[in-house]
């Protein structure tokens, strides 16, 4: 039943993705709506999904790699739903979609049997340290989405507007990641000194998560200073979105450490 | 000359390449393993091995330049906090009546100035008058936010700084019913140690409480991981286990009887010559049908089926011979028992100023808060005219940007009237 529950939204996904390139491609804005509508129907399983693991296993299934992306990627759907019904930027659903539809493939890849929670993992601050990381890397996978978004429509004439609006979704989405961020290493810092007796080991994944912190840092210093301009902005979203991937899994798979249960 | 490097020191510009080259050093820390002896990098990084230790990237995160360029980001904070703290309190107090001089920057028609003035009403802005210009403002709090930033992130270099480097932190082991005794004094009694296995994964807990020197007492707290016990300045850790072996030792003639905790190779005698010297304990062993032994070496968890190596020295004779927990061996009179393995916890205790823990959360506190001023709570000013408005603040672009996408409909309609 797990399974059903699991495999449905991705199918889902991937139909929305292959409806919206073809509302896209023969501008049927009814096929495009056809697409939303899946998407939301795959995010409904997907919570439903994530829900009924979470009762099954007596725990938020947040506790490894497959719970994780699962978790990112109903993050970057819940994140792209408000987006949409807060700021009707329909145009950002076209690159996040596939996002959605690669991350929980990724999941897919992983072994999906659950287990209990490994003795280190149980304290009060696995839901907050590891749930703001969820939205997090959603914020700036969507921000990457939007610069995306920005490079392909900044080739065409007369939408000085819509850039202006992209770039400003740019920074609120960096500046939540980034907020939330935050949260993650302080939050994952007080954690370690419970746990480990330090607050900071320079464990690969507590620097990847420094590096992260670092350049979306010098990204809103850049935007502050406007001495760059928008695209190169964009362009630096984009570019950021692979290290938060490798902070994800890059980490976890090519450099052991403390984290490497995860 | 001086007032340009002190500008220069305080400047973003140098914040950012500081930040930068902090991202280099951690993303070269993070690929190259680091604290290991020159041999392993001499094996890993064959032909790379000398610029590698010459520029310290063995032990970036302690390099004379990593720490160098921790400094002058502290530096830099601490310069560039200090100067902007008068500005951000004097901006944030006069932000409004500036405000009102402000000329108008988009032209409305007396419709259009209605709709605006509803919508800054239902978002809650603050109406300020004066006698050109009606003035509504939003989240003055959010001045302070980048400066909240800056000064935590400062503190938390410093208190961190403290916070790694302060505590004395020493790794001791302890056999159950035994106690340590710290250099002031302090007892750390384990009264007990046992190891849990849920579903292969083993948690590890001991009982313990502490005696301060002055006669306080912590009572009986079991610690394990992710719960130490705080007490006394000292935090208490369950780090690590062991296993040792426990043999009884009875004296045929005297009928006196002592129990010893094996732990390392040792000989039991009475005159040093006869008696039993310990080799090893083994957590398991296979036997074949020929009686030969197979010994496993490494488990996790308990000794399921433990085995003692030991050799019998008898008059300058020894002999190999496999013990088992329950067994007896006789040698010059003594008899030897050996009993079940004991496992003892390995602690780690740490000696800290508590204030400097409460200081660095403290930290990170006001950086969430500073942020969250910073970002979502944008102070915004909207400078309402009889023909039109203009919006400031600290980033006034991004209000310009969210008035006109929140207002498209309502306000940019009645621009192109104007």
């Amino acid at each position: 039943m797990l399974n059903v529950l699991f495999f449905t939204p991705l199918v889902l996904f991937f139909a929305a993705v292959v409806l919206e390139f073809c509302g896209m491609l023969f501008r049927k804005d009814q096929v495009a709506r056809i697409a939303w509508w899946l998407f939301l129907a795959g995010s409904g399983c997907l919570s439903a999904y994530l829900v009924a693991r979470g009762i099954t296993a007596g725990r938020i299934p947040l506790s490894n790699q497959f719970e994780f992306a699962s978790a990112f990627a109903w993050g970057v759907a819940v994140m792209l739903i408000v987006l949409q019904r807060r700021t009707q930027a329909e145009w950002i659903r076209a690159v996040a979609m596939p996002m959605v539809f690669l991350i929980l493939s990724y999941a897919a890849l992983q072994p999906r049997e659950i287990t209990e929670l490994m003795p280190a993992l149980k304290s009060a601050w696995f839901g907050l340290h590891i749930g703001s990381a969820v939205f997090s890397y959603a914020s700036f996978v969507l921000a990457g989405c939007a610069g995306v978004r920005y490079l392909t429509l900044s080739r065409k004439a007369g939408v000085e507007n819509q850039l202006m609006q992209i770039d400003f979704l740019c920074y609120r989405l960096v500046a939540l990641g980034f907020l939330l961020l935050t949260v993650v290493i302080l939050s994952g810092a007080i954690w370690a000194e419970q746990a480990w007796s330090a607050f900071w080991t320079w464990d690969p994944k507590e620097t990847w998560a420094l590096i992260t912190w670092i350049l979306y840092a010098i990204y809103l210093h850049l935007r502050l200073r406007r001495k760059l301009s928008s695209k190169v902005m964009a362009w630096i979203v984009v570019i950021a979105v692979p290290v938060v991937l490798f902070t994800f899994v890059g980490v976890n798979t090519l450099l052991p450490g403390l984290h490497s249960y995860g | 000359m001086q007032i340009k490097i002190l500008k220069f020191l305080r400047s973003m510009t140098f914040g950012m390449v500081l930040l930068g080259l902090i991202l280099i050093c951690s993303f070269a820390g993070s690929l190259i393993g680091q604290g290991n002896e020159p041999a392993w990098y001499v094996q890993t990084y064959p032909g790379w091995h000398g610029p590698l230790l010459a520029l310290g990237l063995d032990d970036v995160f302690h390099s004379w330049y990593f720490i160098c360029l921790t400094v002058l980001l502290c530096l830099n904070l601490t310069l560039c906090s200090l100067i902007r703290i008068r500005r951000v309190v004097n901006t944030a107090k006069n932000a409004v009546a500036h405000a009102a001089n402000r000329k108008t920057a988009v032209a409305l028609s007396p419709e259009g100035l209605t709709k605006l003035k509803t919508y800054l009403e239902v978002h809650h802005f603050r109406k300020t008058e004066f006698e050109t210009a009606v003035v509504y403002s939003k989240n003055g709090i959010g001045w302070y936010g980048s400066f909240l930033t800056h000064l935590a992130i400062l503190l938390t270099v410093l208190f961190g700084a403290a916070a790694l480097y302060l505590p004395t932190v020493t790794d001791q082991t302890c056999m159950p019913g035994e106690a340590l005794t710290m250099g002031d004094g302090t007892v750390i009694a384990v009264d007990s140690f046992h190891i849990e296995d849920g579903a292969g994964n083993l948690d590890y807990a001991s009982k313990i409480h502490v005696t301060l020197p002055d006669g306080r007492d912590s009572g009986v707290q079991e610690i394990r991981v992710n719960h130490p016990l705080a007490f006394g300045g000292y935090k208490i850790y369950q780090q690590t286990y062991g296993t040792a072996g426990a043999v009884t030792v009875r004296n045929g003639e005297t009928g006196g009887e002592d129990r010893f905790l094996l732990t390392e190779m040792c000989f039991l005698s009475l005159d040093s010559v006869n008696g039993v010297w310990f080799e090893a304990l083994y957590p398991g062993y296979l036997r074949d049908e020929a009686g030969n032994f197979t010994l496993i070496t490494q488990t996790s968890g308990k000794y399921n089926n433990p085995v003692y190596q030991i050799l019998l020295a008898s008059d300058g004779v020894y002999t190999p011979v496999m013990a088992f927990p329950g067994e007896t061996v006789s040698v010059a009179g003594l008899d030897f028992t050996f009993e079940n393995p004991v496992e003892y916890p390995g602690l780690r205790i740490k000696k800290t100023p508590s204030v400097v823990n409460g200081l660095l959360c403290a930290a990170f506190c006001l950086m969430i808060v500073g942020l969250w001023f910073c970002f979502f709570q944008t102070p915004a000013i909207v400078t309402v005219r009889e023909d039109g408005y203009c919006v400031s603040g600290p980033k006034p672009q991004n209000m310009v940007i969210e008035l006109s996408a929140l207002l498209e409909t309502e306000i940019e309609k009645e621009e192109k009237k104007c």
